[in-house]
């Protein structure tokens, strides 16, 4: 078990964290931009594009003579000619696209497979030719951080710089072509230039990550970190950031997670020789990241979002009960069957909501079982009652809604309106005493 | 491969290939040829075909209804339902030798099962979560895809797995394989044949279709559980991502040629089966004659992608030898 901070320190594992580290940060940037523009499917297609690059990369550097351990010249060669299939497979996407008029998703889809098709042959060639260079490059479809050296880092520490660079260069032309395209065209802005450097950027995060995340998985880095950032925020600056902290993460446990998995399983195993690619990893973890905002963000999460409407509702409830037993005569006590039968709510849930207004001492309980509101209680229900035909007074004289149909509207409306707004209705309505049903409304508060 | 009897097709070249494969069938169709003693490249050529022909059958109401991407993303999430398989199937008949398949019906359950969680999954995250639906789609089917990687290679403690399940290999091939295959082209043909008509409007009208009471979205689940069926039969031989080329590629090339869905679809089959014929011999032949052994499913996707372009140069000739002005067909 190495600690968090031997993965920095230490000479072995240094190169793969750093280097998994700097690919899914450049890829989220990126990322960000893709999923705003909704091209997340070409992202996907593209990163599959890259494997025949990569393939043949390693075939003109066997030609050029290079070495198997000649690192740099290697990694060289493949990440021009992923970078060069990537941009090919744009080139076709388009021309299928716009040329010869066929849809999108299919364009997409068969480009993905008939690149991907001929890298497999191309890898077979390989395979069969020069069994070690094969090796090497099949760590590029599911991606094998471990292998990683110091020359990765400054490859993909210059890539990332490169990548930042045109980011920061063009923040604004690609801010306000990814929001409002006609608004950009009319500022005199380049855009098909502006897009061309876009997928310039695309092609070159893919490249650049194709190492530690794999060809078959890349796509999920520039999407996921994305759409995780996208629930905290709605400021492209800060998604950027979130996003990129998000992938740095992902990358660092996604690296842990498949060291540390590979050093227990060879020792359980000792005989099976087994290596968890990093690609994987890093995915899973992203995603959990991401399914983790998707439910507790603090404004979208979905759990969140459930529980304060879950709030809400109770509290609804609660009001209804007072409001309902305050309508039985205030001063009256109640059997429980005569309130449950006003609310639409199950017989459980109102004891429980019942007995929660006991303990804040709006309603009292007497020997017969039998409900009373207490002098607090029949206050905060006038006060409720008051809200609801202010609100009917509002929109039947106002708003010029039938008396016959304010109803409805304020039975929501009571739950909602603040003190505040309350005072300037009473102000705007000069303090009514009758409501459009000619019901009395209560006075408001003395306090 | 086949070290039980001698293989006719060792050392053919590219047409002595075909005139092998012409005297063999010959045989075959005599009786003085059992079914046993198939040799591999017959086999492989057997399976592709059967493979070629369902994906090209799906795959032309698919591109024509914009669901490929649907595809893409059953092909990625597959690969746990054949991981579910497998697993399913060791502790169902107790542990097995490695290389015996897994029961075709646990397998078409499996492909089933994986395609409603993908689409299910899919749906929650566009319509409960709000995201918007290029980003869940690639949430889910990259998500369960990793997970699908990570069970594959712990279980099976093989590491190369992995690479078989997107690459397939079709030496791997044996005789139960074209039975599994062709289960599962009649099936497709079976539910397209019953269902052709429905297909054909709510694939072209869906208002008028839900006017008739013919609800679109039934048969696009129908569609679906085909699609995961035909890409799990698929698997071993191409690869879950090639597949997506035998489903995109043929009705793409056969769409320049005509403009009648059943002379589409009878056209993709022939194209897709063309292509597997040539792709097998090709193989053979860069074996026999530079001693290369290639991935045949490669080489049929890059003969797919060759259909394409001739199919786009046919019909850009022929419009401009018609017309001035060159017209192209409707969006596909």
């Amino acid at each position: 078990m190495n600690s968090f901070t031997s993965y920095f320190t230490d000479a072995v594992l240094r190169a793969p964290t750093i280097g998994c580290m700097l690919m899914c940060f450049s890829a989220a940037l990126v990322g960000v931009v893709v999923f705003l523009r909704k091209q997340s499917l070409i992202g996907e297609a593209l990163s599959h594009a890259t494997y025949p690059g990569v393939v043949l990369g390693t075939i003109v550097a066997i030609s050029l003579s290079v070495g198997i351990d000649q690192e740099l010249e290697l990694i060289a060669c493949i990440i021009i000619g992923a970078f060069i299939c990537a941009m090919l497979g744009l080139g076709c996407i388009q021309l299928l696209e716009k040329k010869w008029k066929i849809r999108t998703d299919s364009a997409l889809c068969f480009i993905l497979a008939t690149f991907f098709g001929f890298g497999v042959t191309l890898a077979s060639y390989l395979q069969f030719t020069f069994p070690a260079f094969y090796k090497q490059s099949q760590n590029y479809l599911y991606g094998q951080a471990a292998t990683m050296t110091d020359y990765h880092i400054g490859i993909y520490t210059f890539l990332s710089a490169l990548i930042v660079s045109i980011l920061m260069l063009f923040y604004k032309e690609i801010q306000t072509i990814t929001f409002d395209r006609e608004y950009a065209k009319s500022m005199g802005i380049p855009v098909k230039r502006i897009d061309f450097c876009l997928f310039i950027l695309i092609a070159l995060a893919l490249v650049a990550g194709i190492r530690a995340v794999g060809v078959v998985l890349m796509s999920a880095m520039l999407v996921i970190p994305a759409a995780a950032a996208r629930q905290y925020t709605n400021k492209l600056f800060h998604m950027f950031v979130l996003a990129s902290c998000i992938g740095l993460l992902s990358g660092y446990f996604g690296n842990y997670l498949s060291v540390e998995l590979t050093t227990y399983f060879s020792q359980k195993y000792p005989a099976s020789r087994l290596s968890l690619p990093t690609g994987p990893m890093i995915v899973l973890v992203a995603s959990t990241l991401c399914i983790f905002s998707l439910l507790f963000a603090p404004k979208k999460g979905y759990l969140l979002r459930k529980f304060r409407i879950f709030l809400f509702q109770d509290q609804c409830i609660r009001e209804n009960i007072l409001k309902s037993m305050w309508r039985h005569g205030p001063k009256n006590a109640i059997p429980f069957n005569t309130i449950q039968e006003t609310q639409t709510a199950s017989k459980a849930y109102i004891w429980f909501c019942l007995w929660r207004l006991i303990q804040q001492g709006w309603v009292l309980k007497n020997d017969s079982n039998h409900y009373s509101l207490t002098s607090d209680g029949e206050y905060r229900a006038a006060q409720i009652v008051r809200l609801h035909r202010l609100w009917e007074v509002y929109l039947a004289d106002y708003l010029g809604i039938g008396a016959e149909r304010v109803h409805r509207s304020a039975e929501e409306m009571e739950h909602i309106l603040t003190p505040e707004i309350e005072k300037e209705l009473t102000l705007l309505l000069n303090d009514p005493k009758q409501d459009p049903h000619h019901q009395p409304i209560p006075p408001s508060s003395p306090f | 491969m086949d070290n039980e009897f001698f293989n006719p097709y060792s050392n053919n070249t590219f047409f002595e290939f075909f005139y092998t494969l012409f005297f063999r069938m010959v045989a075959f169709f005599s009786g003085k040829l059992p079914v046993a003693e198939f040799a591999s490249d017959e086999i492989q050529l057997i399976v592709l075909s059967f493979i070629a022909s369902s994906t090209a059958l799906i795959g032309c109401f698919l591109t024509l209804r914009k669901m490929t991407m649907l595809a893409n993303s059953l092909s990625h999430t597959i690969l746990l339902g054949i991981v579910a398989a497998y697993f399913f199937t060791i502790h169902l008949y107790g542990s097995q030798a490695e290389g015996v398949s897994t029961p075709i019906e646990i397998m078409l359950l499996a492909a089933l099962v994986m395609g409603f969680i993908t689409t299910f999954l899919t749906e929650f995250l566009t319509k409960t979560l709000n995201m918007q639906e290029d980003a869940s789609t690639g949430i889910v089917f990259t998500t369960l895809f990793a997970l699908g990687i990570v069970l594959v290679t712990l279980l099976t403690r093989n590491a190369h797995i992995g690479t078989e399940i997107v690459m397939g290999n079709v030496d791997i091939l044996r005789l139960e394989d074209s039975y599994a295959a062709g289960i599962i082209l009649l099936i497709d043909l079976f539910f397209i044949w019953l269902f052709f008509k429905e297909f054909k409007i709510t694939t072209f009208d869906p208002a008028l279709s839900q006017a008739l009471g013919i609800s679109p979205s039934i048969f696009n689940y129908l569609l679906m559980s085909l699609v995961s069926i035909t890409i799990i039969g698929a698997f071993r031989a191409v690869g879950v991502l090639m597949v997506l080329s035998f489903i995109t590629g043929p009705p793409l090339a056969a769409r320049f040629l005509t403009e009648k869905l059943r002379t589409l679809l009878i056209l993709s089959v022939i194209i897709g089966v063309l292509a597997c014929l040539i792709g097998v011999a090709l193989s053979r032949h860069f074996l026999s004659a530079h001693h290369l052994a290639l991935s045949t499913g490669g080489i049929v996707v890059c003969i797919v992608a060759l259909f394409f372009i001739f199919s786009v140069l046919y019909q850009t000739l022929r419009l401009w030898l018609v017309y001035t002005k060159p017209v192209l067909p409707p969006k596909l």
